[in-house]
C-alpha cells in the first residue's frame, strides 16, 4: 500500500499548502518543497528495498473501489515506474523551486495544483486497472489547466483552452477503447473487469484490434506530442509559468510515452506490429518537423517546446523499432529529456522574470552579463544537442542502432535530426547568450546559491545517466521482459 | 594506470569549470599547463613500461558502460603502436601549445574558462585515440568537436566568432552522423563496436570484400572527412580561424584535425579489404591537397594561410592512407603536428606583437625585431616545403614515393601531389617574405617570455630533428616495422626532393627580389577571376549557401506559425463561424419568426407531398 499512501501524502500535502496561505504566504512553497523531498527519499527508499524476486514488482497495492463494474484501485510499481515516479518527485522539487519567486496570487492554490498534478502522474505510472488509469489520466489534467489558465503568460486562456481541448478529446478516444475492451472481454469470459493483466488475455480480431489501438494511440501520441498533434504543445508551454512548463515537458509528455509501452503495445500487440512503420516514420516527421520548426522560433520558450517534440519522436521511432535496444533508448531519452528540458525551460522562466521578455531579438551577448546562466544553458543545450557522455545520446543512440536493424531508411532520416539539433541548438545559444550585448539590458542578476544548487541536481543527473546508464537500464530491463513482447 | 592520463587533464577542466574564475591566473596557468604536462609525464612512463619489441598492445578496461541485450560496450583504454604515437602528440605538443597559451592568453578575458575548455580538449582527445571501441572513440570525437566550437567561438561576444563557430560545430556533425550510420550498419552486420572483434569479424565475414563493407568504409571516410576538413566538408576550417591562435595550433593544426586520419588508419583492415575504398581516401586526399594549396596561394590572412596548408597537409596523409603507406601517413601526422604547431605558435607572437593584426600586407619588416618568431617561422616554413633534412621532407616523400607506385593511379597522384607540393613551397616563400620583409608597416611590441619563446625553441628542434624521430623512435611502434626509406636515385625521386627547392627560388624571384612580376597576370581579367575563386576557396561555401543555408533559413522564416495548426484553428474558425451564421437567425423580430415558421411548415408538406 505504501505507492498509494505515496499519492494520498501528495494529494493531502495540496489541501494543506492551499488551505495555510491565509496564515502565511511563503508557507504553501515550503510545504510544496518538502512533501517533494520527502517523496523523492521515500521513492529511493522504495528502490532501496528491492524488488519482490517473484513478481518484479517493488510494491503493490490493492482495495475495491467499484466492485460491480469490476473496478479496483490497483496500483503496482515495476522498475519503469518506478524510474518514472523517481523523475516525477525529482522534477516536483525542481518545478516549486523554478517558480520560487514567480507566483504572487494564490499561492497555495498554485502549490496545491502543483501537488495534485504530480500526484495524477504518479498514479498513471502505477495504475494496473485500466478505469483507475484513466482517472489518473483526467486528475493530472485538470490542475495542469488551472495551472496554465491561472498564472499563465499574455494569452494563456488560449493556450489553456487548447490543452484541454487536445487532451480531453483524445483522452475520449481512450475512454471509448477501453470500454470497448472491456465489453468484449465480458462478451467473450462473462466477467466485467478493467484489470490491466486480464485485459492482456483478450483476443482480438484485426480491425477491432487495430481500431481499439487506434483509440489508445493517439492518446498518447498526442500527450507525447507527435506531429500532427502536435500544436497545443507550443502554446501551451510558452504561455504556462516556469513550473507548469518543467512538469508539462519533464513528465507530463512521459506519461504518453509510458502509455504506448505499458498499454498500447502489449494490450495489441499484432495490431502495433503492422502498424510499427506509420509510428516510426510520424516519429521521424516529428524529429525533423519539430527540429526545424525549433529552429524558426524567435521565442526562447516556443523554441525549447518545438525542440521537445524533436526528442519525443525519438521516443516513438525507439517503442516501434519493436526490440531491446530501441525500447531502452525511448525509455532512457524519456529520463534524459526530463532533465535537459525541464533546465532549459527553467532558464526561459528565469530569463522572462529578469527581462520580461521571451523574445531572443531582445536578448543577446547575456554571458558577459550573467556568466553562470550562459554556462547553464550551454551545458544544457549541448546535452540536448546529444553529446556522448550525456544522458540525452545514450537514449538517442540506442533508438538509432535498435531502429536501424529494423527500417535504414527510416533511421538515416532520423539520424539527420541530430544535425537539424545542433542547429536550433546552438542557434538559441548564440542569439540569446552569445553576440553582441544588448544594449538594452544594463544589467541581469546572476544565478544564486537556490538555482545553482538545482541545477547541480539535473547536471549530475544526466552526467550519471550519460556514464554510467545502467541503473536506468536494470530497472527498465524485466519490465521490458515482463511485458511478453518477443523483442 | 593509463587511465590517469585522460583523468588529469579532465580533472584540470573540472577544477577550473567549478572555480568559476576565481582562482588567481598564476594558479590557472599551472593548473591548465600542469594538468597536461603531468599527463604527458604519465604516457611517457607508460610508454617506457608497457612497450615491447614486437607485437604488443596494453588493455585496461574501466567499466561497462552499458549492457541492453547483446550490446555491451565497456570504457576500455587499448595503447598500441598507433595509439601511443598520437598520445605522444596530444599530450607533448598539447603541453607546449598550453604553456605558451599562459603567456599567450595572460591579457585576455575568461583566462580560467579557457584552460578549462583546452583541458577538456585534450581529454577528449585522448579518449579518441585511446578508446577501444567505436563507442568510446565516437564520445572523444564529438568531445572534441564540442571543444572546437567552445574554443573557436572563445570570444563570444562577437557574433562572426560565434558564426564560424557554430559553421565549424554543424558541418563536421554532418560528418558525425555519417559516421553514426557507419557504426549502425557495422553493429548491425558483425555485432559489435569494439575495434579489434569488429575488424577481425569483418576481415572474417568478407574475406573477398563485398558491398556492405565498402558502404561501412565510405561511412567511416564520411566522418573523418567532415572532422579532418577534406573536400566536401572543409568550409568550416578557415572560418574556425576565429580562435584564439593557441586554439589553432593545437586543435585545428595539431591534433583534432588529424582525427579522421587516425580513424581511418585505426580501421585499416576493413579499408584493406577488396573495394573501392582505399581509392575513395586516396582521391579525397588528392583533390584536398590540391584545392587547398592553391587556395593558400591567395590568401592575405596569415591564420588563413596556415588553416589551408592545413588542410592541404591532411590531405597528403589521406593520400598516403589511400595509397596504403600507413605508417608514412602517421609519420607525417606527427612530424605536421611539431612544424604546424610552431608554425601557428610563431605567428600568434607576430599577431600579438602587432595587436592582433593578421594581414601579411600589414606586416613586413619584422625579421630583426621579432627575432624568435621570425627564425621558428623560417624553420616551420622549411619543414612545411619539405626541404630536404627537415622533419617534414622524410614524412612528405615517403609518401609521394609510396604513392608513385601505387598501382592503378599512382603516376596521377604523384603528378597531383608534387604540384601540390610545388605550391607549397610557393606559397610558404610568399608568407615569409610578405611578412618578414620589405619595409616596416607596423612598430612590433614583444612582450613575449620564457613561456612562451620556449615552446617555440623546442617545436623548431622538433621540426628539425622530429624526421629522425621517425626512424628511431616511431619505427619500432608502428606494426609493419616503420616507414620504408629507401634514397632512389632515380629521376622521380630527384624530382621529388627538388621541386619544392626551386617553388622556393621562384617565389623569391617573385616576391623577394620582384624580377618576375605577376601583377601583369593578377591584374588581366582572368587573373582576376581565378584569384578571387582561389580566394573564396574554389567556391564551395558559396555552393552550399545557395543550396542548403538559405533555402533551410527562408523555408524557416515562412513557417514560423506552424502551418499544420491551421488544421486545429480551422476546426475552430469553423465552428464559430456556424455559430454566428445560425446566431443571426435570432433577430427577435416576431414577422422573421412567423416568415420562418410559415416556410419551414410549407415545405414539410412539400417533403410529404413529395415522399407520397
Amino acid at each position: 500500500m505504501t505507492i498509494l499512501y505515496l499519492i494520498l501524502f501528495l494529494l493531502g500535502a495540496g489541501l494543506v499548502a492551499c488551505l495555510v496561505e491565509r496564515t502565511n504566504a511563503n508557507a504553501p512553497r515550503w510545504i510544496s518543497l518538502f512533501a517533494f523531498i520527502i517523496a523523492t527519499i521515500w521513492t529511493g527508499a522504495i528502490w532501496l528495498g528491492g524488488a519482490d524476486p517473484e513478481t518484479g514488482f517493488y510494491v503493490t497495492g490493492e482495495l475495491s473501489w467499484i466492485p460491480a463494474l469490476g473496478i479496483n484501485v490497483l496500483l503496482k510499481v515495476d522498475g519503469l515506474s518506478l524510474v518514472l515516479i523517481g523523475l516525477t518527485t525529482i522534477l516536483g522539487v525542481i518545478a516549486v523551486v523554478s517558480s520560487w519567486s514567480e507566483i504572487n496570487v494564490s499561492r497555495g492554490f498554485f502549490q496545491f495544483n502543483i501537488l495534485w498534478v504530480m500526484a495524477g502522474v504518479i498514479g498513471v505510472f502505477c495504475a494496473y486497472d485500466l478505469f483507475l488509469f484513466f482517472f489518473f489520466w483526467e486528475v493530472m489534467l485538470i490542475p495542469m489547466y488551472f495551472l496554465i489558465a491561472i498564472w499563465g503568460h499574455e494569452d494563456r486562456s488560449y493556450a489553456a483552452m487548447k490543452f484541454f481541448l487536445f487532451t480531453q478529446v483524445s483522452g475520449l478516444l481512450m475512454l471509448v477503447a477501453i470500454i470497448a475492451l472491456v465489453w468484449i472481454n465480458y462478451a467473450n469470459t462473462g466477467v466485467i473487469t478493467f484489470s490491466y493483466d486480464e485485459l492482456l488475455n483478450v483476443e482480438l480480431s484485426g480491425t477491432v484490434g487495430s481500431l481499439l489501438m487506434l483509440g489508445f494511440f493517439i492518446a498518447f501520441i498526442t500527450k507525447l506530442p507527435s506531429v500532427p498533434v502536435h500544436t497545443w504543445l507550443p502554446d501551451a508551454h510558452t504561455q504556462a509559468p516556469t513550473a507548469g512548463s518543467v512538469i508539462l515537458a519533464g513528465i507530463l509528455l512521459k506519461t504518453g510515452g509510458y502509455g504506448l509501452i505499458r498499454f498500447t503495445v502489449p494490450l495489441f500487440e499484432e495490431a502495433s506490429r503492422d502498424f510499427a512503420f506509420v509510428a516510426m516514420l510520424l516519429g521521424v516527421i516529428s524529429i525533423l518537423y519539430g527540429g526545424y520548426m525549433a529552429y524558426s522560433q524567435s521565442d526562447f520558450k516556443r523554441l525549447v517546446a518545438y525542440s521537445s517534440i524533436a526528442h519525443m519522436g525519438f521516443i516513438l521511432v525507439g517503442v516501434y523499432a519493436f526490440n531491446e535496444l530501441g525500447m531502452q533508448g525511448a525509455i532512457v531519452t524519456m529520463i534524459a529529456h526530463g532533465f535537459s528540458t525541464a533546465a532549459l525551460f527553467m532558464m526561459a522562466g528565469s530569463l522572462q522574470e529578469r527581462l520580461h521578455t521571451r523574445e531572443m531579438s531582445q536578448m543577446g551577448g547575456l554571458w558577459v552579463k550573467a556568466p553562470r546562466m550562459g554556462a547553464m544553458t550551454m551545458f544544457f543545450v549541448i546535452a540536448s544537442v546529444g553529446m556522448p557522455g550525456l544522458g540525452n545520446f545514450i537514449g538517442e543512440f540506442l533508438v538509432l542502432l535498435g531502429a536501424f536493424k529494423v527500417n535504414v531508411p527510416l533511421t538515416v532520416l532520423a539520424t539527420v535530426g541530430i544535425v537539424v539539433a545542433a542547429v536550433y541548438g546552438l542557434s538559441l545559444m548564440q542569439r540569446s547568450f552569445q553576440g553582441t550585448p544588448n544594449a538594452q539590458v544594463a544589467t541581469m542578476q546572476d544565478f544564486g546559491f537556490r538555482e545553482m544548487s538545482v541545477y547541480a541536481i539535473m547536471i549530475v543527473a544526466l552526467v550519471w545517466i550519460g556514464i554510467y546508464p545502467q541503473h536506468v537500464l536494470d530497472l527498465a530491463q524485466p519490465t521490458l521482459d515482463a511485458l511478453g513482447i518477443a523483442l | 594506470m593509463l587511465w590517469l592520463v585522460p583523468a588529469i587533464p579532465l580533472l584540470g577542466s573540472i577544477i577550473l569549470l567549478c572555480t568559476e574564475g576565481r582562482l588567481p591566473k598564476m594558479i590557472v596557468a599551472v593548473i591548465g599547463s600542469g594538468s597536461v604536462g603531468l599527463a604527458a609525464l604519465c604516457a611517457l612512463y607508460i610508454g617506457m613500461n608497457v612497450v615491447v619489441p614486437g607485437e604488443w598492445h596494453y588493455t585496461e578496461t574501466l567499466w561497462t558502460w552499458m549492457a541492453v541485450g547483446d550490446f555491451n560496450p565497456s570504457v576500455t583504454l587499448y595503447l598500441d603502436g598507433l595509439s601511443l604515437v598520437m598520445t605522444g602528440v596530444i599530450t607533448g605538443v598539447g603541453f607546449l601549445i598550453h604553456l605558451y597559451a599562459t603567456g599567450y592568453m595572460w591579457e585576455e578575458e575568461g583566462y580560467s574558462r579557457f584552460f578549462a575548455y583546452m583541458n577538456l580538449f585534450v581529454f577528449a582527445m585522448l579518449m579518441l585515440v585511446l578508446g577501444d571501441n567505436l563507442l568510446t572513440l565516437f564520445l572523444g570525437w564529438e568531445g572534441v568537436g564540442l571543444c572546437s566550437y567552445l574554443l573557436i567561438g572563445f570570444f563570444h561576444t562577437d557574433p562572426a566568432n560565434g558564426y564560424a563557430a557554430r559553421k565549424a560545430f554543424v558541418v563536421t556533425r554532418v560528418g558525425d552522423t555519417l559516421m553514426a550510420l557507419g557504426l549502425f550498419l557495422l553493429f548491425r552486420e558483425i555485432g559489435t563496436l569494439e575495434i579489434q572483434a569488429a575488424l577481425d569479424g569483418a576481415t572474417s565475414t568478407w574475406p573477398s570484400g563485398s558491398g556492405i563493407n565498402t558502404a561501412i568504409c565510405l561511412l567511416l571516410l564520411g566522418g573523418a572527412v567532415g572532422k579532418s576538413a577534406q573536400v566536401p566538408l572543409q568550409t568550416w576550417l578557415p572560418d574556425a580561424m576565429a580562435g584564439p591562435t593557441p586554439v589553432s595550433a593545437l586543435i585545428h593544426a595539431a591534433t583534432m584535425v588529424t582525427a579522421g586520419v587516425y580513424l581511418i588508419a585505426r580501421m585499416q583492415d576493413i579499408f584493406l579489404l577488396p573495394g573501392p575504398a582505399m581509392h575513395w581516401v586516396a582521391f579525397v586526399g588528392l583533390i584536398t591537397l590540391f584545392i587547398s594549396a592553391f587556395t593558400a596561394l591567395v590568401q592575405t590572412d596569415i591564420k588563413r594561410i596556415l588553416a589551408f596548408s592545413t588542410m592541404s597537409q591532411i590531405g597528403y596523409m589521406f593520400l598516403a592512407l589511400g595509397v596504403g603507406a600507413w605508417s608514412a601517413g602517421i609519420f607525417h601526422l606527427m612530424t605536421h603536428a611539431f612544424f604546424k604547431a610552431l608554425l601557428f605558435l610563431a605567428s600568434g607572437s607576430v599577431i600579438l606583437a602587432l595587436h592582433h593584426e593578421q594581414d601579411i600586407f600589414k606586416m613586413g619588416g619584422l625579421w630583426n625585431k621579432l627575432k624568435i618568431p621570425f627564425w621558428s617561422m623560417v624553420i616551420g616554413s622549411l619543414a612545411l616545403a619539405a626541404l630536404p633534412l627537415t622533419s617534414g621532407f622524410f614524412s612528405k616523400d615517403a609518401i609521394l614515393l609510396t604513392a608513385y607506385n601505387e598501382s592503378s593511379y599512382g603516376v596521377l597522384f604523384w603528378i597531383g601531389a608534387v604540384s601540390a607540393a610545388f605550391m607549397t613551397s610557393l606559397y610558404t616563400t610568399r608568407m615569409i617574405l610578405i611578412t618578414f620583409f620589405g619595409e616596416l608597416k607596423t612598430e612590433p611590441h614583444d612582450h613575449s617570455r620564457i613561456n612562451m619563446w620556449g615552446p617555440l625553441l623546442v617545436l623548431c628542434a622538433l621540426s628539425i630533428g622530429g624526421g629522425w624521430l621517425g626512424f628511431t623512435v616511431l619505427a619500432p611502434f608502428m606494426g609493419d616495422g616503420g616507414v620504408p626509406l629507401e634514397f632512389h636515385a632515380d629521376l622521380i625521386a630527384l624530382l621529388t626532393m627538388g621541386v619544392p627547392l626551386i617553388g622556393i627560388a621562384l617565389g623569391y624571384l617573385i616576391w623577394g627580389n620582384h624580377t618576375i612580376s605577376v601583377e601583369g597576370f593578377v591584374g588581366s581579367t582572368l587573373g582576376e577571376r581565378l584569384s578571387q575563386f582561389f580566394f573564396g576557396g574554389w567556391g564551395f561555401d558559396w555552393t552550399y549557401d545557395r543550396l542548403f543555408v538559405n533555402p533551410f533559413v527562408r523555408l524557416a522564416q515562412l513557417n514560423k506559425s506552424d502551418f499544420i495548426d491551421l488544421m486545429f484553428t480551422s476546426i475552430a474558425s469553423l465552428t464559430a463561424a456556424i455559430h454566428r451564421l445560425v446566431q443571426r437567425t435570432q433577430t427577435g423580430q416576431l414577422r422573421w419568426y412567423a416568415t420562418n415558421m410559415v416556410v419551414g411548415l410549407l415545405l414539410v408538406v412539400l417533403i410529404v407531398i413529395v415522399q407520397a
